[in-house]
């Protein structure tokens, strides 16, 4: 079986014979090939001997992948080809936009509608968990509506600020 | 010694207080929030009472609606915590006027500490060194040019109300100042209601030492060491140890002399910390008094076997502090790693979320405080600490071992934490030296990445855990009338056992 998964940015690839009835496989890695013995203990705890060497390993299913623990490093893993259905479907396209990380709530607008922004200007300030954060322009050009205000509370994905970009024409002018 | 309490706070530090007021045998009181319904601090107390909406205001931070809590429950004294009301003089003082004791010092030793400018000057008239800078408040920007250029750059802009680096920005330049000043006034307005700000001498990688204090209501006051806290993280503590690598005993005692001095200035009640910064050449500088019980105290608690939530409640009660300095001793070394719902990848960014699975660390010297199990969602409403992990060793080298190990058991998934960080960070040999000062992080892992070892072997768990596919019927499935009948079922009653 052939796998290739997505971690943080990166994109490996590896290959796993079935697993046979005493729960053993062999994994490649590229050229470099271990034996593996997994133990299933529980829903979330695996124990895995790879190479022979003893390793427990936690593992958490999320929605669109699972995170998978071992020795105090936490990852979530991906499915690239799944991930890569989902992409030409559309619903991975996030535009570069004023939006919060994290879900947060709005403390300042700083810009107003027809204002022009430069590149990296702060467009509006939110807090969350106690911490602010200024939300700034993520390209140059003409505020179109201000989705939002002081005291509301937002989600990352929701554009609190929409800019027209700048077009070139307009840049020379 | 009360027979009830209310902890006015929530997450590991609620948690905390309810487990020694149960070992003294005082019932428990908890409050919470909409979103804290389930947490874990309710879970703990003996009773609970539901305070609002999940907006502080609505409920950690509503005085009216926490006193008629402790009122109608017929608890005698609010602890506070840390945060929250925790270094609120009104509170303090309101607690008092509606007849009920509030566990901390009285309000009024919190109105001199908690303004540093006024803590500054009382400090140095009782010849507590302090950092060179202002000892008022100022909010003119001429003014402060004047001052900063007096001074010296770089410079520290600071909320004169604050704590915890809110509002606090280095000035290197003096075209700096204008922005600087205004953003951290903005920033301590919201944060602490007062947008007072102070200018101070700006030290080069000084060390963060602090020591715990105890006083009780008859002037007696005692230091329990110090801690050093100069692993910091957006001018926030992230890795606690003691003792200080870098006092000798000579030190130790003048800077404990110091701290008992500065508790005695401000006529301190209760248990208290205060900070000083220690420079290359290895003087000591007043910072403040953190007029509560901090987030680092069980490193003390490990290394003196003092417990001082009981401690504080015995003060509290009007009891008198049953030891001298001479008496309190210390032994071993004691490492504080605190865990947070945060992205270190991304400048600790929160990372709220619901926890899919946690699990935690054992064995020996190892304690975990926590508010954290599976299935419970990180509220994006407060502080996203989640647990403090502490160790306690022989000496620094074992404890340092004892925190990697303990680290590499601590579990935690589905949301971002600093574990990895927090491992790497004690395998790093100028760690492992001791030459730990405000700026490590910044200097040393401001752009630290996960490995890639983690990696492969995260690849390696997702696919043996895709191939053995889903497992709760399986083990449902053996749970069924065809199990072989056990000998205790047999025996019945377990009066065999006597």
């Amino acid at each position: 079986m052939n796998f290739r998964l997505k971690i943080g940015s990166e994109t490996r690839s590896l290959e796993a014979s079935p697993l046979d009835e005493t729960r053993r496989t062999t994994v490649m890695y590229g050229e470099i090939t271990h034996s593996v013995a997994v133990d299933a203990i529980d829903d979330n705890h695996l124990n895995v001997r790879l190479d022979g060497r003893s390793l427990n390993l936690f593992v958490g299913a999320a929605a669109d992948g699972a995170w998978v623990w071992a020795e105090g490093r936490a990852r979530f893993v991906e499915d690239a080809d799944k991930l890569q259905r989902r992409k030409s479907s559309g619903l991975l396209d996030q535009p570069v936009a004023v939006t919060p990380p994290t879900p947060a709530t709005v403390m300042r607008v700083m810009v107003e509608v027809c204002q022009m922004v430069e590149k990296g200007q702060p467009c509006v300030v939110v807090s969350a968990m106690k911490m602010e954060l200024t939300l700034a322009a993520p390209y140059a050009g003409t505020v179109t509506a201000v989705n939002t205000q002081a005291g509301a509370k937002v989600m990352p994905g929701e554009i609190l600020v929409d800019i027209e970009p700048l077009t070139e024409a307009k840049a020379d002018e | 010694m009360f027979s009830k309490i209310l902890v006015a706070n929530r997450g590991e530090i609620a948690v905390r207080i309810m487990r020694t007021a149960r070992e003294m045998n005082v019932a428990t009181v908890a409050v919470y929030s909409e979103v804290d319904r389930t947490s874990q601090h309710v879970l703990t107390a003996d009773e609970a009472v539901f305070l609002g909406e999940s907006d502080p205001a609505e409920s950690y931070l509503n005085f009216d609606k926490i006193i008629v809590a402790a009122k109608e429950t017929g608890a005698e004294a609010i602890h506070p915590g840390y945060g929250f009301l925790a270094e609120n003089p009104t509170f303090a003082q309101r607690v008092s006027e509606e007849g009920l004791v509030f566990v901390g010092p009285p309000a009024e030793s919190m109105r001199l500490l908690g303004n540093k400018t006024t803590a500054r000057r009382l400090m140095s008239e009782r010849n507590v060194p302090v950092i060179p800078g202002m000892t008022a408040a100022e909010s003119d920007i001429c003014r402060l040019q004047a001052a900063a250029d007096e001074i010296g750059y770089p410079v520290l802009v600071k909320a004169a109300a604050g704590g915890g680096g809110k509002g606090m920005r280095i000035v290197r330049t003096a075209g700096e100042l204008p922005d600087a000043a205004s953003l951290a006034a903005s920033e301590a307005l919201s944060a602490f209601g007062d947008g007072s700000i102070y200018l101070e001498k700006y030290l080069d990688r000084p060390r963060h030492v602090e020591f715990q204090i105890l006083a009780d209501m008859y002037g007696h006051v005692v230091h329990l060491f110090e801690r050093e806290c100069s692993i910091q993280r957006r001018h926030q503590k992230i890795i606690e140890e003691t003792p200080s690598p870098a006092l000798s005993e000579e030190l130790r005692a003048r800077m404990g002399a110091a701290a008992v001095a500065a508790a005695r200035a401000a006529g301190y009640v209760n248990a208290g910390t205060v900070e000083f910064l220690l420079d290359r050449s290895g003087a000591f500088y007043f910072l403040e008094v953190n007029t509560r019980l901090q987030v680092e105290h069980p490193i003390t608690e490990m290394t003196t076997g003092l417990d001082l939530v009981r401690r504080q409640l015995e003060i509290a009660a009007g009891l008198p502090l049953p030891f001298a300095q001479e008496d309190i001793l210390r032994r071993g070394h004691a490492i504080e790693c605190r865990i947070y719902a945060e992205d270190p990848e991304r400048d600790f960014m929160p990372s709220p979320g619901k926890i899919i699975y946690a699990r935690s660390p054992e064995g020996p010297g190892v304690r975990y405080d926590h508010a954290v199990y599976s299935g419970w969602e990180v509220p994006v409403n407060y502080d996203p600490i989640l647990g403090k992990l502490v160790v306690w060793a022989e000496d620094r080298p074992s404890a340092c071992a004892r925190m990697i190990r303990a680290l590499k058991e601590c579990v935690i998934l589905g949301v971002k934490t600093p574990i990895e960080f927090l491992l790497d960070v004690l395998s790093n040999e100028k760690f492992q030296a001791g030459e730990t000062h405000t700026h490590f992080i910044e200097e040393f892992f401001s752009s630290w990445r996960p490995s890639t070892a983690g990696d492969d072997l995260a690849a390696l768990g997702f696919v043996v855990n895709e191939m053995l596919g889903p497992r709760t019927v399986e083990r449902g499935a053996s749970v069924g009338p065809a199990q072989p009948i056990s000998p205790w079922h047999r025996l019945g009653a377990w009066d065999m056992i006597r």
